[in-house]
């Protein structure tokens, strides 16, 4: 891995190792399964009922009766109740993960049955389904032998939480929990997963081991409940050039993140080929461009196509990716080939017709660029775009697209900033246009904090200012769609729509590059971090 | 100088080259170059030297965006002259003055009454709050310029109305009277000392990481701490011209300080500081290609010929890449540095026989 | 000398100190800390995890618990209109905290305009349902605008279309807030100045304490502790420093000598010029031409390309894993060594034939000893004086001059911490360095000092 771990406590981790590691070494109710990118019931025997009242939803979830912890006692909605009790409570190092169950307001156990129990959440949303499984669930006698948060309920912890911190348990809790031993000591990081932590280098490796019966080798139900390596090593390389050495010496069995001029040159190495399979899954990163509608020279949508016409999107996948992107029409993923809309082609690379369409949007071509003729003057066609320093994706996209603009008349000025300091000018837009990358997932496809104009205020997620009444009206139905088919034909027209205000454009989905040893099978190399799923392999005969 | 010349084949032949290339870089606008360097060619990416038909002809080749390495190479020339040049110049002037003025005064060499030091520090004071602290929380908050002007009119104001009152007061008071000695010697020397405990590259570095990319800015970091060589050698020879026989005499005569400094003592300092001059350009072209070589405090839209050198990393196999545009550096420096070296001989000559 | 040592060290401390404050303080100014990139801008998805207010809720809670909101330093003079003494880089992700303070600013009284915007916050509570487009904007304007009149404006436009009439009250309330802040208004309030003291319960105070204990603080793109982060990073570079150096004071004093005899005249005809050309040379460029020739697959490939070696983790006998080190580290340490011959082989040069021109040598000559001999034991132990110089200035600008050999290199070291540092912003970081390279600074001094006091006994009985 390239980074160390700061910290593998499931509740403050904060970087995509430690979230590997512990994906191993804890179990959530849901979970995606790297096969074929799918949300299923991990810990939890099912996908939750749900059930939606007038201002709260209600989730049943049933643990699975074989799950149990490295101590063989079983896991039970207590632990579930306790590990919502570490998320939400005041005082602990939990903020990274507490606004994501803020949602949950309070856990109903049931009396009859101590694995199941109920979920009562404010409000609705798609996503809730999906982040009402999306935390690792914690071993209450493990994390907190002297049952110090016992008392606390679950319920009490929404809402001003001023008294609580006076409340002494809590403190002696949190003089523990806070401590680094939580986050590093192989004797607390015991979950019910299907390895535990047997040594961690600090700086070079880390070791996991499998348990030795594990419960979730072989449930019927659930094929992919897996551990079949017996032993797992992560080696801590942050420099990708050594990691790269090390692979091709045969000292590593996998290796993903490789950067583009060497995966090209490793491609070409028969030898390296006969002991290694390389794979490019698409993963669910892209890149656009946005334009700021807000702006009056942008506010007619035939100029922001005619910007659009100048991205010349498959100059930049050669020249940044070096071929490994694939261009896209929208935010969805041409993976998704369900809702991906096929019909449209994203925006060519045309001087004709983005000089076409200035004119029809009233842009008069004169000697030094394009003008248009304003209340307050004559105003010149000029962009400005922002993009994150330090990214060459970012930097070689903004020069070719300076360059085309150039071609076609309109000065453009390139400013490359820090990560905070662009967004704090996109939120309060106060920007002409910009480059950005934007992850996402193929589970839950709602795009409406995104491209809502609720959400078109300053601060907002919306920073074009993208939207028309047709576009939120579809957003909202997707949301309420309950059938594929319904859902498919909203987003392509979501597609349709939000290529033809150009105001969000996506330019290209990215792929990672990964080598992985050929001894080993069921691979599961999926577009979804960390990309392949060790806990599958299997040796091949 | 004449004899310097015509004997030494490699002062000429070191000046000839910065000669030619002055005027290349002056006359670049007008030179029939066939590409912009800026110009991109995408079909011709990473294109390697002496290829390519009559009519796409890169003749040194191209970086990974298209961009010609032989015209980036002439306006490389020109950004690092037009950077190293008047950065230099500044920053030796700023250190001529300091520099001579510790020599010539001393510690004690300078007087003034304490009521110009209390007006001068309290208008430091003011002009450090009312004019750089609040303009800037101004700004930050976006309050607009109107509130500026009021905070900076302040600035002016106070110092004005402080002189007005102290003036009044100063036939009254033998306390501001007194006239105290300002230390400029030890003063000079502390803060050369202090800024050169601190290595120059850690500086700029962390200076650039606060700042955004601005070649203004840069060139203003880099004339604050450059120009304290450039002291320390003024002072050197400030002192030992005050020794002479010839500056006592003068000073018999009755010449005032400025003229004492202007027409007998600069024109025998100027021979070491252009031996400094030439030195510092020198290193001055280094530091700017490194600094545009990692891509810290100057913008990527300058064309500079760290800017070409670095794309070999990731491109290992373009030798073209390094191999010209660094060539072309280490000769420019190399001509700076044997001028260097044999103005220095004939400084060290002079002032010894 | 030791006395002009002792002083040199004594004025080094504040200066070097000085700039670690400064990196400090200016680190705290910027906009964005750790924690705005994980908790507050957490968006990176699709949807976000989590609602705006409840990240707010959460980022508040962590910049309390982490110390982050207590003043800046001991004593910070404001203007008196100011509404807090809160570090500013709070109040930008924060956009009632920067209304509030314009306002303040601008009509210098902050308890009104408090109470102007706890006002808005009832008028925005006063709709039931959350408002619809109409109101929306308005609202949002309420809460972003700093000039009165436009507000007035649009308190007014409210209360004409605003069907409910608890809206209408709290909406007219707001009104009779924005009267008083008018009739109350200070201009130029903010012109007087305001001193706080702030006691020890400052961010500074907190930072030094720590860092005299040893503890640097977090890194802001890794989270690891920054004393383990550079510990780290002074191991690897410690033993190519150390090697490199050697081989260079070695081959510079060697090559010295050598020059300053009669015989070495065609040596010195050769050398000086060739040490000369290499000096002009910018050193990113002879690393990289060094590579490109060196290490590279399409070329000659003598040396492995880049990095720290194997990675092995299985331990290997010492001597196997020096040789894999010297392999590796090999070109860089070439690098450096040419880097610094030059300028080492000139002082030691020049230090040598000056005192090959005094008198002792002649006396030694006179008394019939062997070139070699009076080169060795007079010259050499005359000159050691201005080589510990020379020397104590040059061990500091040897750290920042691995710089570009670690970033070319892809070693792990201090240099490529710094630059790494510096292009991500990473402060703590970047802080931690500067102290580092501070104490190197001071202790090459102390140690120059204890060098000169065993080389010349003169010093030894002049401190005693």
């Amino acid at each position: 891995m390239a980074m160390e771990p700061g910290t593998l406590s499931p509740v403050s981790y904060s970087d995509a190792g430690a979230l590997q590691i512990l994906n191993l070494l804890f179990q959530s109710l849901l979970s995606a399964d790297l096969a074929d990118d799918k949300i299923k019931p991990y810990l939890a025997v099912a996908m939750p009922q749900v059930e939606r009242l007038d201002s709260a939803t209600l989730f049943t979830y049933q643990l699975r009766e074989e799950a149990t912890w490295a101590d063989g006692s079983p896991v039970t909605a207590a632990d579930v109740a306790f590990t919502l009790k570490v998320l939400k409570a005041p005082l602990l190092n939990n903020e990274y993960l507490k606004p994501q169950v803020q949602f949950i307001q309070d856990i109903r156990v049931d009396t009859a049955n101590a694995k199941r129990f109920t979920f009562v959440c404010a409000g609705y949303s798609p996503e809730m389904e999906l982040l009402t499984g999306d935390f690792f669930i914690l071993p209450a006698y493990l994390f907190d032998p002297d049952a110090l948060l016992q008392p606390l309920e679950v319920a009490a912890l929404s809402g001003s939480l001023s008294e609580l911190e006076n409340n002494s348990n809590l403190k002696a809790f949190a003089a523990r929990f806070n401590s680094s031993e939580y986050g590093h000591s192989t004797s607390i990081l015991q979950g019910s997963g299907g390895y535990t932590l047997e040594s961690w280098e600090s700086g070079k490796y880390l070791t996991l081991k499998r348990k030795s019966d594990w419960w979730g080798n072989d449930i019927p139900g659930a094929p992919y409940l897996s551990a079949n390596p017996g032993r797992i090593s992560f080696q801590v390389i942050p420099d990708n050039t050594t990691a790269l050495l090390a692979l091709k010496n045969r000292q590593l069995d996998v290796l993903e993140s490789i950067e583009t001029s060497e995966f090209q040159r490793i491609r070409q190495d028969k030898s390296f080929l006969d002991d290694y399979a390389l794979y490019t899954p698409d993963t669910y990163e892209f890149i656009y461009a946005g334009i700021n509608s807000r702006l009056p020279k942008f506010s007619d949508k035939r100029t922001r196509q005619a910007i659009a016409h100048l991205l010349d999107v498959s100059n930049f996948i050669k020249v940044s990716e070096q071929n490994f992107a694939t261009p896209t029409v929208g935010p969805v993923p041409p993976a998704a080939k369900a809702y991906y809309n096929e019909r449209l082609s994203p925006y060519a690379y045309n001087q004709q017709m983005a000089a076409d369409l200035l004119k029809a949007a009233g842009w008069q071509r004169e000697q030094n660029g394009w003008f248009q003729n304003t209340e307050g003057g004559r105003e010149q066609l000029t962009l400005s775009v922002n993009y994150r320093a330090g990214s060459s994706s970012y930097e070689n996209a903004a020069i070719i697209f300076q360059q085309s603009a150039a071609e076609a008349g309109i000065p453009v000025q390139l400013q490359a900033m820090e990560n905070s300091l662009l967004s704090q000018k996109l939120k309060a837009h106060a920007y002409d246009m910009f480059f950005r990358s934007l992850s996402g997932n193929p589970f839950v496809l709602n795009f409406q904090p995104l491209l809502h104009t609720n959400y078109a205020d300053q601060g907002g997620m919306n920073v074009t200012g993208f939207g028309t009444p047709e576009s939120d009206n579809v957003l909202d139905a997707i949301n309420k769609a309950d059938t594929p088919e319904v859902k498919a034909k909203l987003l392509k027209r979501l597609q349709e729509i939000l290529h033809d205000e150009a105001a969000f454009i996506a330019l290209y989905y990215l792929k990672d590059r990964i080598a992985v040893h050929r001894r080993f099978g069921n691979l599961k190399i999926s577009g979804l971090k960390p990309n392949y799923d060790v806990s599958a392999f299997t040796l091949k005969e | 100088m004449r004899r310097l010349w015509q004997q030494e084949a490699a002062f000429k032949g070191a000046a000839l080259y910065l000669m030619l290339l002055l005027v290349l870089v002056l006359l670049l606008p007008w030179l029939p170059l066939s590409y912009a360097p800026n110009q991109l060619d995408l079909a011709h990416t990473l294109q390697a030297p002496f290829e390519g038909t009559a009519t796409a002809a890169h003749w040194l080749g191209t970086d990974d965006l298209g961009r010609d390495v032989l015209s980036n190479i002439l306006y490389g020339a020109r950004t690092a002259f037009f950077i190293s040049v008047p950065v230099m110049a500044l920053s030796t002037l700023l250190g001529l003055v300091l520099g001579t003025s510790a020599g010539y005064f001393g510690a004690m060499g300078l007087r003034t009454s304490r009521k110009n030091l209390l007006l001068l520090v309290c208008t430091l004071l003011l002009l450090c709050y009312y004019g750089l602290y609040l303009p800037l929380q101004i700004q930050r908050l976006g309050l607009g310029v109107q509130m500026i002007f009021e905070s900076l009119s302040v600035c002016i104001v106070l110092p004005m109305l402080l002189y007005g009152i102290l003036k009044a007061l100063y036939p009254y008071t033998p306390f501001l009277r007194a006239s105290v000695a300002v230390p400029v010697d030890p003063a000079v020397l502390r803060l050369t000392e202090a800024l050169s405990t601190i290595p120059r590259f850690v500086l700029i570095l962390v200076l650039a990481s606060f700042l955004p990319p601005s070649v203004l800015l840069l060139s203003l970091i880099i004339v604050l701490t450059l120009w304290t060589g450039t002291a320390r050698l003024a002072r050197a020879e400030m002192m030992r011209i005050k020794q002479l026989p010839y500056f006592e005499a003068a000073q018999s005569i009755g010449l005032n300080g400025r003229q004492l400094i202007w027409r007998q003592a600069l024109p025998n300092l100027l021979g070491p500081v252009l031996v400094a001059f030439t030195f510092g350009l020198g290193g001055l072209l280094a530091l700017e290609s490194t600094l545009s070589f990692f891509n810290i405090g100057v913008p990527s839209t300058l064309v500079s010929w760290g800017r070409m050198i670095a794309k070999v990393r990731s491109n290992t196999s373009a030798w073209w890449l390094v191999v010209f545009p660094g060539a072309i550096l280490s000769l420019t420096i190399l001509a700076l540095y044997t001028c260097n070296h044999y103005l220095s001989k004939i400084f060290q000559e002079k002032s010894t026989g | 000398m030791g006395p002009y040592i002792l002083k040199r060290v004594l004025w080094a401390i504040p200066a070097l100190w000085g700039l670690a404050t400064a990196v400090f303080l200016l680190s705290r100014l910027l906009p964005g800390t750790f924690g705005t990139e994980q908790i507050l801008q957490r968006e990176g998805a699709y949807f976000s995890k989590g609602s705006e207010t409840d990240r707010k809720a959460a980022y508040r809670e962590y910049v309390a618990r982490t110390g982050q909101d207590l003043p800046l330093f001991y004593l910070s003079v404001n203007p008196k209109s100011q509404a807090s003494a809160i570090t500013p880089h709070l109040t930008s992700s924060d956009n009632a905290q920067e209304q509030l303070e314009k306002l303040s600013w601008r009509y210098g009284s902050p308890a009104h305009a408090q109470a102007y915007i706890a006002r808005v916050e009832a008028l925005e509570k006063s709709f039931e349902t959350s408002a619809d487009e109409l109101f929306r904007a308005k609202l949002a304007l309420l809460r972003t605008n700093d000039h009165i009149a436009p507000l007035q404006q649009t308190v007014k436009e409210i209360i004409a279309i605003a069907p409910q009439p608890q809206v209408r009250a709290a909406a007219a309330k707001v009104l009779t807030a924005l009267q008083n802040l008018k009739q109350q208004q200070q201009p130029l309030a903010f012109l007087l100045p305001q001193w706080t003291w702030h006691g020890t319960n400052n961010q500074y105070h907190q930072w030094l304490l720590r860092a005299l204990q040893g503890n640097l603080g977090e890194s802001y793109s890794s989270s690891r502790s920054v004393t383990a982060i550079l510990l780290e990073a002074i191991g690897n570079t410690w033993w190519l420093l150390l090697c490199s150096m050697l081989v260079t004071l070695v081959i510079a004093l060697e090559g010295s000598v050598m020059m300053a005899q009669k015989r070495g005249n065609l040596l010195r005809k050769f050398l000086l010029p060739l040490l000369f050309l290499l000096d002009s040379i910018p050193p990113f460029v002879l690393a990289l031409l060094l590579l490109v020739l060196l290490a590279n697959p399409d070329f000659l490939q003598l040396f492995p390309v880049y990095g720290m070696g194997y990675y092995m983790p299985q331990k290997l006998s010492l001597w196997q894993e020096l040789m894999q080190w010297s392999y590796y580290m090999a070109l860089p340490a070439l690098c450096l060594v040419l880097f610094n011959l030059p300028y080492l082989t000139s002082q030691v040069y020049n230090a040598i034939t000056a005192a090959m021109q005094a008198d002792y040598t002649r006396t030694a000559r006179a008394k019939g000893l062997s070139e070699a001999a009076i080169v060795r034991s007079h010259v050499l132990r005359n000159s050691l004086l201005p080589i510990i110089t020379i020397l104590s200035d040059f061990l500091p600008a040897l750290v920042t001059g691995t710089f570009i050999v670690e970033t070319i290199f892809a070693i792990p070291g201090i240099g490529r911490l710094l630059i790494e540092s510096v292009l991500s912003r990473d402060y703590p970081v970047l802080t931690g360095i500067v102290l580092v390279v501070a104490i190197f600074r001071i202790a090459s001094y102390i140690v120059a000092d204890v060098a000169y006091a065993w080389a010349d006994p003169r010093i030894k009985q002049k401190m005693r």
